[in-house]
């Protein structure tokens, strides 16, 4: 990024976000400095798209590849491997070990299944609910006669024969794998731990190779449905992917890496692809970009920041208020519930490669739910897409330059985009086509506006109290659109806006993080007896926990006494809904005193997430859950700093004009050169800053200025 | 919009796959589906009639070639009667009304009770394909599913032109 050329650059640090869409890279060197790399995405051998996304970074940097890689410590992957086998029902034969009588639940989906991922009119529209062919078919699915209550107690002692019985059938059918889980088996394990190890037994005794994975094991967490569609996931894609991961880190190895790639995890750590719990890899790439808001502003000191995010195909939002994430613990991913923790996201299905659509009897313009995706629009001679997306739009308006789309890496045509549009939105509707395009980004743009307002506002903040980030592609493009108005203390995107997710995953420590459910309930006037009690079994808890962490740890090298503990739980007030995850300000607890410190820092949080006036220790306390978190240090891309310089802009950052339609009328607008402005300068709209990979729209009414992070603020007039 | 030829081939033959069908449900039907449609089922008949409307997936409402009466016809080539009228009385009909004859049917102790309700199941006297079943209480008459008012489906919901129809 900068001008100045160091003699010797030595890269360290590498972040890779494959999307559905476009494969970004992120490459940072020894002082901070970073590039970016994109290219299109190339679902059928990931590592294609990852080494010419490389390439295209380190071009920046004239730096072939093979001079680059083996100077780099660490790098971090984000991607869909895993969940593209899930999606496609890729993954391995398993069986699955139930209660008897229960053997159909998997495949119920808690009805939820039918629908989950639809927007809201098909969900209400009961004839396109269905339900995916399930995981594990109901005819390798056997039940075992046990039942475990949920306060924990045995209310039928287990059958042993019966598990015998379930066992050889299974293993008769043929599988791969066997997955056991039985009901309310996280409140006492005994009977589960027992079946799977008469499945082994079984299994050895029929001279087999079949792994065999228990609920307990993995996901000691209530919720049945979410549990076992979990633990299969391990059974079902986690091996398959652990080899797509290795073959990635391998295709990165022959260039002369010496590392193994982490792999960004939905709790916003990175773990090792040798991790036993590789399911919650399931969904990673939205995450970077809230985790690397995170890391950025718990630098530069911003406490409360709404993360925006638009890439081709949605709008993903987050909020991190006083330096946290919000934890959701059973999010729903590729139409399946299940139990992973997950940095709260909310999407919105509408993206830059959204569908432009009139409807027939309405003339309503709709936009999604699909969209082009990494085929861009029918601007795109060779994309094959003959329906208008807002890319297109973008073009006819002058947003985007047609011959420095990713770099001018394709080639993009505006008059295919004006043909298309005049023919299919602008004369249906009677309007010009700039007219038409105009209306369709507005409509956008309001849409994104509303939701995200919705979002701050529902959870009782005010934007003035937030800082927004913007970024993704497509993000600095519509950032003016959708904050005009909101009010938001600050407006930042960031100058590598595009490969912002890939950075996030660079900046992510190297986490584990297991989590237990509990059933911890304490009366406002418990006694000091039961306060004890309570503490012991948290106790345990973290201690079990703590076990899982160290052995993720010691599979990738490290010993205990390198690894940074941190224990947390979850807490309610009793009888209300919504519990809070805490960070707890003690390594361990015993006494009453030491509880009496966790319920104050659960009573300050939730004072300062809701209001003061609204906390109730007269209900008494729940403890939902325990978690332990791991991490050790890891190098991390420093965010640059830079001298200020003036604030007009460089000549050398002028690239002349083009023609932008905004308010019902053509301006000339002033192009610059993204990477050619400096610190402290300043530019006001109407001006197109463009980069290689995003484009930052700054319209009449806008002034912008670039600070010494190479972070550009956006100010209304 | 409109949808590739072997789509609305696969709707019809039920193995449409997801995406599809869930694009279709979800969007506005796309303009020139009900043609492609009948043209589709017009070439799996056996029979030159012209298709005006589908009744069910082996009962159709025909021109009748010649005669340009519209009846209604069964894939086989029976005709019912004229379209106006209901077609199943003019059916080969068997009725379950004993508990034995429910029960032939359902899974143990899942048939309805003989007497509060009764199964009427209508054939084609030509080939015994099964062309509709009602389930109504037993005293019930046959019930009369449908009169379509094609007229006006053809020239004021499809905008195309009506066929034409021999008086009667």
């Amino acid at each position: 990024m900068s001008t100045v050329q160091p003699s010797t650059r030595e890269v360290q640090v590498l972040g890779i976000d494959a999307g559905g869409t476009m494969t970004d890279t992120f490459f940072v060197d020894s002082l901070g400095e970073f590039v970016v790399g994109k290219a299109q995405s190339t679902p059928d051998d990931e590592s294609v798209g990852l080494l010419s996304s490389s390439e295209d970074a380190l071009a920046l940097w004239d730096m072939p590849l093979e001079e680059a890689l083996p100077q780099l410590q660490t790098g971090v992957y984000a991607g869909t491997a895993l969940l593209n086998r899930v999606v496609q029902r890729k993954g391995l034969r398993c069986g699955l070990i139930v209660n008897q009588g229960m053997e159909d639940f998997h495949r119920m989906g808690r009805a939820i299944q039918a629908y989950l991922g639809f927007a809201y009119e098909d969900r209400i529209h009961l004839n396109t609910h269905y339900y995916d062919e399930p995981l594990v078919p109901r005819k390798r699915t056997r039940g075992v006669v046990e039942r475990v209550d949920m306060f924990g107690n045995v209310v039928i002692p287990l059958r042993e024969e019966s598990a015998r019985k379930a066992a050889r059938e299974v293993i008769a059918s043929g599988v791969d794998s066997i997955v056991i889980s039985l009901l309310h088996s996280y409140k006492n394990p005994a009977h589960e731990s027992r079946v799977r190890d008469i499945v082994r037994d079984e299994v050895a005794k029929a001279g087999k190779e079949i792994s065999v994975f228990a609920s307990v094991d993995y996901y000691p967490l209530r919720k049945e449905s979410h549990r076992t569609n979990t633990t299969i996931l391990e059974a079902y894609a986690a091996e398959p992917s652990r080899e797509t991961l290795q073959k990635i880190s391998n295709s990165f190895k022959e260039k002369g890496t010496h590392f193994d790639f982490r792999v960004m995890a939905t709790h916003g750590g990175t773990i090792s692809w040798k991790a036993k719990e590789l399911a919650r890899t399931i969904v990673s790439g939205p995450i970077g970009g809230v985790i690397g808001a995170k890391y950025l502003g718990e630098t530069l000191g911003y406490k409360n920041i709404a993360c925006s995010d638009i890439g081709g195909t949605s709008f993903d939002v987050a909020m991190i208020t006083q330096n946290e994430l919000t934890i959701r613990t059973d999010p729903d991913m590729a139409r399946l519930v299940l139990s992973l923790p997950l940095v709260a996201m909310d999407s919105v299905g509408a993206g830059a490669g959204s569908f432009v659509r009139l409807d027939p009897y309405t003339r309503a313009i709709k936009l999604g739910p699909d969209s082009a995706g990494y085929r861009v629009g029918v601007c795109w001679a060779d994309s094959g897409i003959d329906t208008v997306s807002v890319t297109d739009c973008h073009m006819v308006l002058g947003y985007l330059n047609p011959d420095n789309f990713l770099g001018g890496a394709i080639k993009l045509d505006p008059q295919r985009a004006h043909d298309a549009i005049k023919e299919q939105i602008a004369d249906p509707l009677g309007l010009s086509v700039e007219e038409a395009a105009a209306g369709v980004i507005e409509l956008l743009d309001s849409e994104l506006h509303d939701y995200i307002r919705a979002m701050i506002s529902a959870k009782g903040y005010d934007p003035s109290s937030f800082v927004c980030f913007s970024y993704g592609g497509a993000g600095p493009v519509h950032t003016y659109g959708y904050t005009r108005g909101l009010g938001f203390e600050d407006v930042i995107v960031p100058a590598w806006a595009a490969g912002f997710s890939a950075f996030g995953c660079a900046a992510a420590d190297f986490e584990y993080r297991y989590d237990k459910s509990l059933d911890i309930n304490l009366d406002q006037h418990a006694s000091t007896e039961e306060r004890e009690a309570a503490a012991r079994v948290l106790q345990e808890a973290w201690l079990e926990l703590t076990d899982n962490v160290l052995e993720e740890f010691r599979v990738n090298g490290y010993e205990a006494h390198q690894v940074q503990l941190q224990p947390a739980y979850r807490m309610q007030y009793r009888g209300q809904l919504n519990d809070l995850e805490i960070d707890s300000p003690l390594a361990a607890v015993a006494s009453e005193e030491e509880w009496g410190q966790l319920e104050e820092a659960f009573n300050r949080t939730y004072g300062r997430v809701y209001a003061e006036s609204a906390r109730s220790p007269e209900l008494g306390y729940s403890v939902t859950g325990a978690i332990m978190r791991g991490s050790v240090p890891i190098p991390k891309p420093r965010i640059p700093s830079e001298p200020l310089a003036g604030k007009t802009p460089p000549s050398e950052a002028k690239l002349g004009s083009r023609r932008f339609y905004q308010d019902h009328h053509w301006v000339e607008a002033q192009l610059y050169h993204m990477e050619a402005l400096l610190p402290g300068n300043e530019i006001e709209g109407p001006a197109i800053i463009e980069s290689d990979a995003t484009t930052f729209v700054v319209p009449a009414g806008f002034r912008t200025w670039l600070d010494k992070h190479r972070l550009f603020h956006l100010q209304e007039l | 919009m409109s949808y590739e030829r072997t789509k609305i081939a696969d709707l019809i033959d039920g193995t449409i796959d997801h995406d599809t069908l869930h694009k279709m449900l979800s969007t506005p039907k796309d303009e020139e589906r009900f043609e492609t449609y009948l043209e589709i089922l017009q070439e799996r008949v056996p029979w030159e009639d012209r298709i005006i409307l589908p009744l069910g997936p082996k009962l159709y409402i025909v021109q009748e070639q010649g005669t340009h009466r519209w009846v209604i016809k069964s894939q086989a080539g029976h005709v019912f009667c004229d379209y106006r009228e209901n077609w199943k009385l003019h059916a080969v009909i068997y009725v379950r009304e004993s508990q034995e004859q429910l029960n032939e049917i359902y899974p143990e102790l899942m048939a309805p009770s003989s007497g509060w309700q009764t199964i009427r199941e209508y054939y084609c006297p030509l080939s015994g394909d099964l062309l509709d079943v009602e389930a109504p209480t037993a005293w019930y008459p046959v019930i009369h599913d449908f009169e379509p008012d094609i007229e006006t489906f053809y020239r004021d919901w499809l905008g195309l032109e009506v066929p034409d129809r021999a008086a009667g």
